[in-house]
């Protein structure tokens, strides 16, 4: 699914996020990408959400080369992608319905199958009676459901998850990583970034550990 | 269809939650709609009014009291045989002290206490409508100021043709202030808009990370200029009806001795409309300005 190929992020002055990473996550898999805060994590997430571009070296997802992509396929290739962050970036005005619905909206899906697979991911992530309310009203475990659920509502082939418990306690952690299992279950792929080396261990899946931007371990 | 029900709602929402600066810039749009209005409410007004005085545009032959039937015959053919000429009417001495009483209620009384009748009789020529401001129209002049029987010659075509002039000039700096005032409310609405913007920054985000198309994140923010535009245009449409109503009453009487009180009017729906699609051009001009930040 996901495969570096000598891949370097290389911002002004010279200062490399990145450096000649070799990754390849197959299609399907659970992997976490770890390692200390300033490792690279965020940034290779950042790559392959499009957000950047890699400085060298291929990045390919699903077979498409990111650097090649004109802005119209990156927006096709987006939708594919579902994103968890750690800040959970809800928009605090909108409904939980709302701000999920907002991504089948945006994509032209019809009102009635809005509302369906909304109420469908919110029913998994076991939040449906909180459909009315608003993000701030939530508890930061809740809030972090309602970003999975907004990740899942357009059935993505790839998630990326960006420190997604950072913000939240031990069990609470737990929960959201069931929750990520449960999906890669379904046939999605998943990357995890965290540095939360108790969490990768408790999940027990792959780990590519990131260090001053090189791979140290996989 | 289902695309622009959402460009309005989230237009009106974000308008709304604005609201104060919102306002700034439909005021400040309708102040440059206002502008341009007037102008072209006053110049065209003074143009049909122009247009009148230019086809009844006259040249008054004077007569003397002696005159001889021959000599007014003769100065009836030069009249008849001018291709400039299109009708003509004598005006007798009585006629015109009638017209003096007419025009001029309040001397009346003046008039009538003169033991001679002072007015001369004349010829009014109606002149031919068109460029008749030339050589031949001073030709005629001359030949008829020399007609044994003629007092004086008098004709109004090129005083006319100058305020005509000046109304276009007049229009013409009116349409260059408009412009200014315009382009000054278009960056309003793009600053307005891209305070919408920056507010509204989280859910652009998102959007942009699911792939929503560019028109369909940039679409609310350019309804909201169309919006403002339209609004901003649809006020000053307003407020040069109700001043022209005022004015109307308060001066229709006064004006109506010089002009004909039944050419002022105030514009036709047609313009009307275009001064609202203008806006809304300008606000949309804004909106996109705004919008393009977006990529």
């Amino acid at each position: 699914m996901i495969e570096a190929e000598g891949v370097s992020k290389r911002y002004e002055r010279g200062v490399y996020a990145l450096r000649d990473l070799a990754i390849r996550i197959g299609k399907g898999e659970f992997a976490f990408l770890t390692g200390p805060s300033g490792a690279g994590k965020s940034t290779f997430l950042r790559l392959l959400l499009r957000q950047e571009l890699p400085s060298e070296g291929r990045l390919t997802v699903a077979g498409r080369h990111l650097d090649r992509l004109t802005p119209a396929q990156v927006q096709t290739y987006r939708r594919g992608v579902g994103f968890v962050f750690q800040d959970f970036k809800l928009i605090p005005r909108k409904t939980v319905f709302e701000n999920i619905t907002l991504v089948p909206r945006v994509l032209g899906v019809s009102p009635v199958q809005q509302q369906r697979r909304t109420f469908q991911v919110l029913k998994w992530v076991g939040l449906q009676h909180r459909m009315n309310s608003y993000p701030l009203e939530l508890s930061g475990g809740e809030q972090q459901r309602i970003a999975i659920a907004r990740a899942l509502v357009n059935e993505p082939m790839l998630i990326l998850a960006d420190e997604p418990t950072g913000n939240l306690d031990p069990d609470l952690s737990l929960e959201i990583m069931n929750l990520f299992r449960e999906i890669n279950a379904g046939g999605t792929t998943v990357l995890v970034a965290t540095h939360d080396r108790e969490l990768i261990r408790r999940v027990g899946r792959r780990a590519i550990t990131l260090d001053h931007g090189r791979v140290v371990e996989v | 269809m289902r695309a622009i029900t959402y460009f309005v709602r989230e237009a009106f929402i974000s308008l709304w939650r604005g609201r104060r600066s919102t306002t700034l810039s439909i005021v400040t749009i309708a102040a440059a709609v206002l502008v341009l209005g007037g102008f072209l409410l006053i110049t065209s007004n003074l143009q049909r009014v122009i247009a009148r005085w230019s086809e009844s545009a006259e040249l008054s032959v004077y007569l003397r009291d002696g005159i001889s039937p021959e000599e007014q015959a003769a100065v009836d053919r030069l009249l008849a045989d001018s291709a400039l000429v299109t009708a003509r009417e004598y005006v007798s001495k009585d006629d015109a002290v009638g017209r003096f009483r007419e025009d001029f209620p309040d001397l009346a009384a003046a008039a009538a206490v003169l033991s001679d009748n002072p007015f001369p009789a004349s010829i009014e020529v109606r002149l031919k409508a068109g460029d008749t401001s030339g050589e031949a129209l001073e030709q005629l002049a001359r030949r008829l100021a020399r007609a044994p029987g003629v007092s004086d010659v008098r004709y109004d075509r090129q005083w006319i043709e100058r305020a005509a002039g000046a109304i276009a000039l007049v229009q013409w700096a009116g349409f260059v202030l408009a412009a200014i005032l315009i382009v000054a409310a278009g960056l309003t609405v793009a600053n307005v808009v891209r305070l919408a913007l920056y507010a509204r920054q989280d859910e652009i985000e998102i959007q942009q990370l699911v792939g929503a198309p560019l028109a369909y994140i940039r679409g609310p923010f350019v309804m909201e200029g169309i919006l403002q535009g339209g609004a901003g245009a649809i006020l000053a449409a307003l407020l040069l009806h109700a001043g022209y109503v005022v004015a109307h009453a308060r001066f229709a009487r006064i004006a109506s001795s010089a002009i004909d009180a039944s050419l002022v009017q105030f514009l036709p729906a047609s313009h009307v409309a275009l001064l609202i699609l203008g806006g809304m051009v300008v606000g949309c001009a804004g909106g996109l300005v705004a919008a393009r930040s977006v990529r």
